[in-house]
C-alpha cells in the first residue's frame, strides 16, 4: 500500500527523472520499507522521503539537461547538421488536448485583446477631455479608426438626419483632415455635448455602429413603449423648461396611442420619428433622440493623464493645428487653422501665430478644414479682433461673466483690422461659433459655402441599451436670433465654392486696402 | 571553462563519494553508508540521493557498473556505482580543503580531542 502511494509520489518529477531513477527510487524506498518498521520507523522514513521530495523535486525541473547543454557544440558532425530528439515517443493524447486548449485560449485572449485595444484607440480621444466636441483630439490620434468611424456614420445616419449634417458627411469630402473629425460628428444632438462627459457615449455609440453594422434591430409595441416612457422620464428630470418637457410628453403619448409609430420597426427609424414629435411640439434644434446598434456604454472613464500627455504630443506634433500662418502680399495676413484646440496646451502657439500677424493691415482665417474644438479657444483667437470686450454667445454655456472676449489683447494692433473668414461645408462646431459670432457682430466677412450646422447644446442621457436622448440644459442669452446655426449652418456674406474662397478673400482684401 | 556543477562541492556529493571509496554500492547501499559515517545526521532521500548520483555521473565522477556477479536470482536488477579516479581526486582534494580549513581551528585550540 506505502509502496503504491510512493510510485505515485514518484509522478511528481520530471519523466527523465523518473525513466532513469524511478525504477531504483523504488527499489530503495523498499529497501527502508523493510529495515526501518515499527511505529516510529514509518513516521520517520516518510518524514524523510515528504522533506526528500518537497527539496528534489523542484530541483530536478530545474536541471537542464545535459542534452540540451551539448547541444551548441554539437550541431554538426563532418559539415552533417545533427539534430537532437528530445522524446522518442509521440506526445501522449493528453498532452496534445492541453496543447490544443491553451493554444485556442492563447488565440482567444490575443484576438479580445486586439480588439480591446482597437476600441481603446479609438475611444481614447473622446474619453480623455469630454468637452470636445471639436476634431482636433481625434484626428491626431487615430485618423484610420476616426475615418472608419466617419464612414460609419455616413451609413449609419438616420434617414431624416439634419440636412446640414448631412451635407457635412458629404462622402465626397476626401480629404483626410475632413474624414478624421468626421468620427467625431454625431447625430446632431449627442455631438453636441460639450461640457458633460455623458456625449461621449452616444460619440462611442455611433462609433460601435461601425463595427454592428450588419445588425438589424426590430422593436416590437413593448419595446417602443420603454423607450418612450424612458424618454419621457429623461425629458421631465432634465429639460430646462419642465412645460415644455410635459408637452413633449404628452405628444410622445398621444402619437403611441394612435398608433403612429406603429410601423418604426427599426430603432434609427424610430429614434428619428420621436425627435419629430418633440420638435413638432418645442422646436428645439439641440433635442433629439439618438439610436445606437451597439449597446450604449453604462458609464465612460474620466480623462487618463496618459491620454491627455497623448494629446499634448499630437499638438506639438502638429504645431496646435495652426497649419499656416504667413502674410500674404499686400501685407494680408494668412491663417489657416484646423481646430480651436485646447488653450491649456496651445496658448502659446496661438499667441505666437497671432503675434507674427500682429503688423498685418488685413487678415484671413481659414477655417475651410476647421472641425471646430475648445470654445474656450474660439474666445481666445476672438479677443484679438476687439479692443474692449466683446460678448461672446456661446450657446452651451449659460451667460456668465466669461461670455465676454478678453480684449484688449496687450500689444495687439489686429482689433481694427478688416477680418475675412473662409468657410465650406465642413467648418464645423467650434468654427461655426466663430463665424456665426463675428458675423452677428459684424466684425468679419464671411466668405465661402454655408457651414456644417453643428451648434449642439444638449447634454446625452442613456435611456437603454441602445436609446439616449440628447437634452440642452442651458439657456444662454443670443442676442441676435432666436435660433442661431444649429443644423442651417452659418450663411457665408459671399457664397463661392470653398475652393475659391481663398482666391476672393485676398481680392475682397486687395481692393480694400486699396481704397485706404 | 563552464563552471562546473560541482564546484563548490555539495556535502551531500561529497559523502556519496565517500561512501563509494571503500566498495562499490547500489543506491541504498550508498544511503546507508552516508548514514553511517554521518552518525546518521545524512539521511539521503531517494530525490536528493539519485539527483546527486546523476549529477555525480554526468561529471564523471562515479561510474555505474553492471549487475554484481553475486547478485542472488529473483532479486531486482540493481545499479551499482564505483568511484572514478577523477571521483575520488576530487573526494581527496576536497578533503583536504576541509582540513586546511580545520587547521587554524585546532591552532586556535577550539577543536578539543585529538581529530585530524
Amino acid at each position: 500500500m506505502s509502496e503504491k502511494i510512493y510510485a505515485l509520489l514518484l509522478r511528481l518529477f520530471p519523466s527523465h527523472f523518473r525513466e532513469a531513477y524511478g525504477e531504483e527510487a523504488l527499489l530503495l524506498f523498499r529497501d527502508r520499507a523493510r529495515d526501518e518498521r515499527g511505529f516510529v520507523g514509518t513516521v520517520w522514513l516518510w518524514l524523510d522521503l515528504l522533506t526528500d521530495l518537497a527539496f528534489s523535486v523542484p530541483a530536478e525541473y530545474f536541471r537542464v539537461q545535459p542534452a540540451l547543454i551539448g547541444a551548441p557544440n554539437l550541431r554538426r558532425v563532418n559539415g552533417m547538421p545533427l539534430f537532437f530528439i528530445l522524446e522518442g515517443q509521440a506526445p501522449r493524447f493528453g498532452a496534445l488536448l492541453l496543447g490544443c486548449v491553451f493554444t485556442l485560449g492563447a488565440v482567444g485572449t490575443i484576438s479580445i485583446l486586439l480588439t480591446q485595444v482597437g476600441t481603446y484607440r479609438t475611444f481614447r480621444p473622446w474619453t480623455f477631455q469630454p468637452q470636445h466636441a471639436g476634431s482636433a483630439p481625434s484626428s491626431a490620434f487615430n485618423p484610420s479608426a476616426a475615418q472608419r468611424v466617419g464612414d460609419a456614420q455616413r451609413e449609419s445616419r438616420s434617414p431624416q438626419g439634419s440636412a446640414n449634417s448631412a451635407g457635412s458627411l458629404n462622402p465626397e469630402d476626401s480629404e483626410p483632415a475632413d474624414s478624421q473629425s468626421n468620427g467625431l460628428l454625431i447625430e446632431d444632438g449627442a455631438e453636441s455635448s460639450r461640457l458633460q462627459p455623458q456625449p461621449s457615449r452616444a460619440q462611442n455609440a455611433v462609433a460601435s455602429t461601425n463595427r454592428a453594422m450588419n445588425r438589424g434591430a426590430t422593436l416590437d409595441a413593448a419595446e417602443r413603449h420603454r423607450v418612450i416612457v424612458g424618454a419621457i422620464v429623461t425629458l421631465k428630470e432634465h429639460y430646462i423648461f419642465p412645460d415644455m418637457a410635459r408637452k413633449m410628453a404628452g405628444a410622445l403619448l398621444a402619437h403611441e396611442k394612435s398608433g403612429d409609430d406603429d410601423a418604426a420597426t427599426d430603432g434609427r427609424a424610430f429614434a428619428a420619428l420621436l425627435t419629430r414629435q418633440m420638435r413638432e411640439v418645442n422646436p428645439d434644434k439641440h433635442l433629439e433622440l439618438v439610436y445606437s446598434q451597439d449597446p450604449l456604454p453604462q458609464r465612460i472613464g474620466e480623462p487618463s493623464a496618459e491620454g491627455l500627455a497623448r494629446y499634448r504630443e499630437a499638438m506639438k506634433e502638429q504645431n496646435c493645428t495652426f497649419e499656416k500662418v504667413k502674410v500674404l502680399p499686400r501685407n494680408i495676413g494668412y491663417l489657416k487653422l484646423n481646430s480651436f484646440p485646447d488653450p491649456s496646451v496651445c496658448r502659446q502657439i496661438a499667441t505666437a501665430a497671432m503675434a507674427s500677424l500682429n503688423h498685418a493691415d488685413a487678415i484671413i482665417f481659414d477655417l475651410r478644414d476647421n472641425r471646430g474644438g475648445e470654445p474656450e479657444m474660439v474666445a481666445v483667437m476672438a479677443a484679438y479682433l476687439f479692443d474692449h470686450p466683446e460678448y461672446w454667445y456661446n450657446p452651451r454655456e449659460n451667460t456668465t461673466q466669461q461670455s465676454w472676449t478678453h480684449s484688449p489683447v496687450p500689444g495687439n494692433k489686429l482689433a481694427d483690422k478688416p477680418v475675412y473668414i473662409l468657410t465650406s461645408a465642413r467648418t464645423f462646431s467650434g468654427a461655426e461659433q466663430f463665424c456665426y459670432d463675428l458675423k452677428m457682430l459684424k466684425r468679419a466677412t464671411l466668405i465661402g459655402e454655408t457651414t456644417g450646422g453643428g451648434a449642439h447644446a444638449g447634454v446625452f442621457h442613456r435611456i437603454d441599451e441602445h436609446f439616449g436622448v440628447g437634452i440642452p440644459e442651458v439657456n444662454p442669452i443670443n442676442p441676435y436670433s432666436n435660433t442661431d446655426w444649429a443644423e442651417t449652418g452659418v450663411e457665408p456674406d459671399i457664397k463661392v465654392k470653398a475652393a475659391d474662397a481663398l482666391e476672393t478673400a485676398v481680392k475682397l482684401a486687395q481692393s480694400k486696402l486699396a481704397k485706404k | 571553462m563552464p563552471k562546473r556543477k560541482l564546484d563548490p562541492l555539495p556535502s551531500t556529493a561529497f559523502q556519496i563519494l565517500l561512501s563509494l571509496a571503500g566498495e562499490d554500492l547500489h543506491g541504498y547501499g550508498i544511503m546507508r553508508q552516508v548514514a553511517e559515517q554521518t552518525d546518521g545526521r545524512m539521511r539521503l532521500g531517494p530525490g536528493t540521493l539519485y539527483s546527486s548520483i546523476q549529477t555525480l555521473l554526468e561529471e564523471k565522477l562515479i561510474e555505474e557498473v553492471d549487475r554484481r556477479e553475486d547478485a542472488r536470482p529473483g532479486q531486482e536488477r540493481r545499479r551499482y556505482y564505483r568511484l572514478t579516479s577523477a571521483g575520488r581526486k576530487l573526494a581527496r582534494s576536497e578533503a583536504e580543503r576541509l582540513a586546511d580549513l580545520l587547521r587554524p581551528a585546532r591552532a586556535k585550540k577550539i577543536l578539543r580531542g585529538d581529530y585530524v
